[in-house]
């Protein structure tokens, strides 16, 4: 379980190289937005947000950075509601 | 700004009014259903263990591997938490990554959330199982579980891929959209899914080997 950790510990500080700096140096689109794009499908979700981690950035820090908190964040919550549903399970 | 993450995570305002409410429906009657199976299923170590990975996926899920001129991918999970956990538990493992993705970092849409769910955490998680279990049949011992883990996984990936395609096709107040989005969205997944793919079968094999984990 420890070299589970290790591993999640890694990805996140690894995640920026892939998740900001190749993604913005090889610009790509998904295969769901060419097919939204063809029907003239609209993305609204800056429009409707509600969060201040929008798309894995924290406000005020370059992309890179919060993302790599994003990536801490994400897995704390993850982990925490994990705790309370499986282990609220065993009962 | 890019989006991370929606290679197979439907942003809000693609789906229409009806496949919002179905989505939603079908996701919410499955996960009470699922969550009365896994209960019976979970013992301490097993929780501790699905806690973790539920973290390993959503970390796994922002590691965005672009490729050039095309798309990016990301792992997915569900074939992979389906063969460790069984369908029921590996639901709710996806359930929390995703619904975690979306209410903390908007990564999928909220008018989405029934449908991802439905797609990475249902429809990935019991094909990627499905075939797992078929392949386990028909071929024996390691080799079965290695083959079935990559077929699972790359399975798993390609029709929940389609899935989406199907949701968003479907969705606009002119249905004939399906014929663009479901064959964009399938063979693409079915791209990317031999990496889900390769990736699934490593972390089992690795598991297996290492006598850490008795696959089902």
């Amino acid at each position: 379980m420890r070299k589970a950790w290790y591993a999640i510990v890694f990805m996140i500080i690894i995640s920026p190289l892939f998740g900001i700096i190749l993604a913005n140096m090889v610009g790509y689109h998904e295969p769901l937005d060419v097919a939204a794009e063809m029907l003239h499908l609209k993305d609204i979700s800056d429009k409707i947000n509600w969060t201040p981690f929008y798309n894995y950035t924290v406000p005020g820090l370059p992309d890179t950075i919060g993302y790599i908190i994003s990536g801490v964040i994400g897995v704390t919550v993850v982990y925490v509601l994990g705790k309370l549903v499986f282990g609220g399970a065993k009962e | 700004m890019h989006n991370i993450g929606e290679s197979v995570h439907i942003p809000d305002g693609y789906l229409s009014l009806p496949w919002i409410i179905g989505t939603y429906i079908v996701t919410i009657i499955y996960l009470a259903i699922a969550w009365k199976k896994a209960r019976a299923q979970l013992t301490p170590e097993k929780a501790a263990a699905a806690t973790t990975l539920a973290a390993a996926i959503f970390a796994a899920m922002m590691l965005n591997w672009p490729i050039p001129g095309g798309t990016s991918l990301h792992m997915v999970g569900g074939a992979l938490a389906a063969i460790l956990f069984g369908p029921w538990i590996a639901s709710w493992i996806l359930a929390l990554v995703v619904g975690t993705q979306c209410f903390v970092f908007h990564d999928g849409g909220i008018t989405a959330l029934g449908a991802n769910i439905l797609n990475m955490g249902i429809i990935d998680v019991w094909v990627g199982y499905l075939v797992y279990k078929a392949v386990r049949k028909v071929v024996p011992g390691e080799k079965g579980i290695v083959l079935g883990a990559f077929l699972g996984g790359w399975l798993g990936i390609a029709i929940a891929g389609a899935t989406a395609g199907i949701e968003i096709g479907l969705s606009p107040a002119f249905p004939y959209g399906i014929e663009i989005t479901l064959p964009v969205m399938f063979t693409w997944h079915l791209l990317l899914g031999i990496i889900e793919g390769i990736i699934t079968a490593s972390v089992v094999y690795y598991l297996v080997k290492k006598g850490k984990w008795v696959v089902a």
